[in-house]
């Protein structure tokens, strides 16, 4: 099962996409402008790599934002970058844990 | 605003705090040695440029938890001061932060942080290394920000408008904000993330000098869809906003 797959099968996750850190899509599930978010969630990973490895936290792993009405999960994997678009903010963490149970059973 | 950050940096596993502005600009920042200024400045530029990537994405984002192999990053959104500039809190922690104390006192903080800034009380990257002044605003009758969006310029407001991050635009109802949040919406499928910065170049064209109203709704969609080059994308993004339109004036008519 892929990783972008893995990921929309979670019944919180509305739409994901699959790219890199130079913001090059590969994939999409369930989202029209596949591209665009690619671009800007490959971006955001990449800055926020560059500030962790200026503050001394190592590899980042993921990257979670929340709204009000909305909350998205960027998750790293070597230089994959998987943004996953979750319905309610408070779903988030089901998501995470998810994404963090399914890297386990991997190792 | 010193104080502020202090009590932060005192909880166990965080190693540095910050505010920087949307420039990218350093306010305040307190850490252990290795966190200096100049470290700090340097990261709060890369951060500003995030957080815009973020608007983007998600104009209502709230706050952002970065989890790296050794530690987290923690960015709050602080929303937007009188000065009409906005502000983020920044952490930079460690596996020994425990989140759900953290959780508490980044809201308190937060709460503080914001009079502070509204009131005028932000201390400047200058006065870092002077002894912690008063906070004026924490102990003022002047409300805590609630994130609300103010034009410096003209003393306009406008609110329901932050979940598509039009925040340099002016609007004369709720009714007429959540109107541009469809616009950006259904522009976004067929330009993708750009379509906020058109609604907001868009509502310059059609409404210079007044605060954007639904009466200027059909100008604004007919310059809007000249952003698309396709022309059965043109007019499906008409027909969708039309059908909108419709539905609001049957809605607007009921007794």
């Amino acid at each position: 099962m892929s990783d972008l797959t893995l990921i929309t099968g979670l019944p919180e996750v509305k739409s994901a996409v699959l790219g890199d850190l130079a913001g090059t899509f590969f994939d999409a599930v369930e989202e029209q402008d596949g591209e665009g978010v690619c671009a800007v969630m490959g971006f955001l990973a990449s800055l926020v790599t560059q500030v962790g490895n200026e503050l001394g936290l190592g590899a980042l792993e993921r990257v979670s934002l929340s709204g009000a009405a909305e909350a998205h999960a960027v998750l790293l994997r070597g230089s994959s970058v998987i943004a996953a678009r979750v319905e309610r903010p408070g779903a988030l963490a089901a998501v995470e844990k998810a994404w963090d149970d399914a890297l386990q059973g991997r190792r | 605003m010193d104080t502020i950050l202090q009590s932060l940096l005192d909880l166990p596993g965080v190693n540095a705090t910050l505010v920087f502005d949307g420039d990218g600009q350093l306010l305040a920042h307190r850490g252990r040695a290795v966190y200096d200024r100049d470290l700090c400045q340097q990261v709060s530029g890369w951060l500003a440029k995030a957080v815009d990537a973020v608007q983007l994405q998600q104009g209502d984002w709230e706050s952002m938890t970065a989890q790296f192999a050794d530690g987290k990053l923690l960015l709050r959104s602080l929303g937007l001061s009188r000065d009409g500039k906005s502000h983020v809190l920044a952490l930079v922690a460690d596996a020994a932060l425990n989140p759900s104390f953290a959780t508490v006192a980044i809201r308190v903080a937060m709460a503080k942080l914001k009079k502070a800034l509204d009131g005028g009380g932000a201390a400047s990257s200058q006065n870092l290394g002077a002894p912690p002044a008063p906070q004026p605003a924490a102990s003022s009758s002047v409300p805590p920000s609630d994130s609300r969006p103010v034009l410096a310029n003209s003393g306009l407001s406008w609110s329901k408008i932050s979940s598509t991050g039009l925040s340099r635009i002016a609007v004369a109802d709720p009714a007429s904000a959540a109107f541009l949040s469809s616009c950006a919406k259904e522009l976004a499928r067929y330009v993708g993330p750009i379509a906020k910065v058109y609604v907001e170049e868009s509502v310059r064209r059609v409404s210079p000098e007044n605060p954007f109203a639904l009466a200027a709704s059909r100008a604004l969609v007919e310059d809007l869809a000249g952003q698309i080059e396709d022309v059965e994308d043109r007019l499906k993004f008409r027909e969708t906003l039309a059908a909108g339109d419709r539905l609001r004036f049957r809605t607007l008519e009921k007794p």
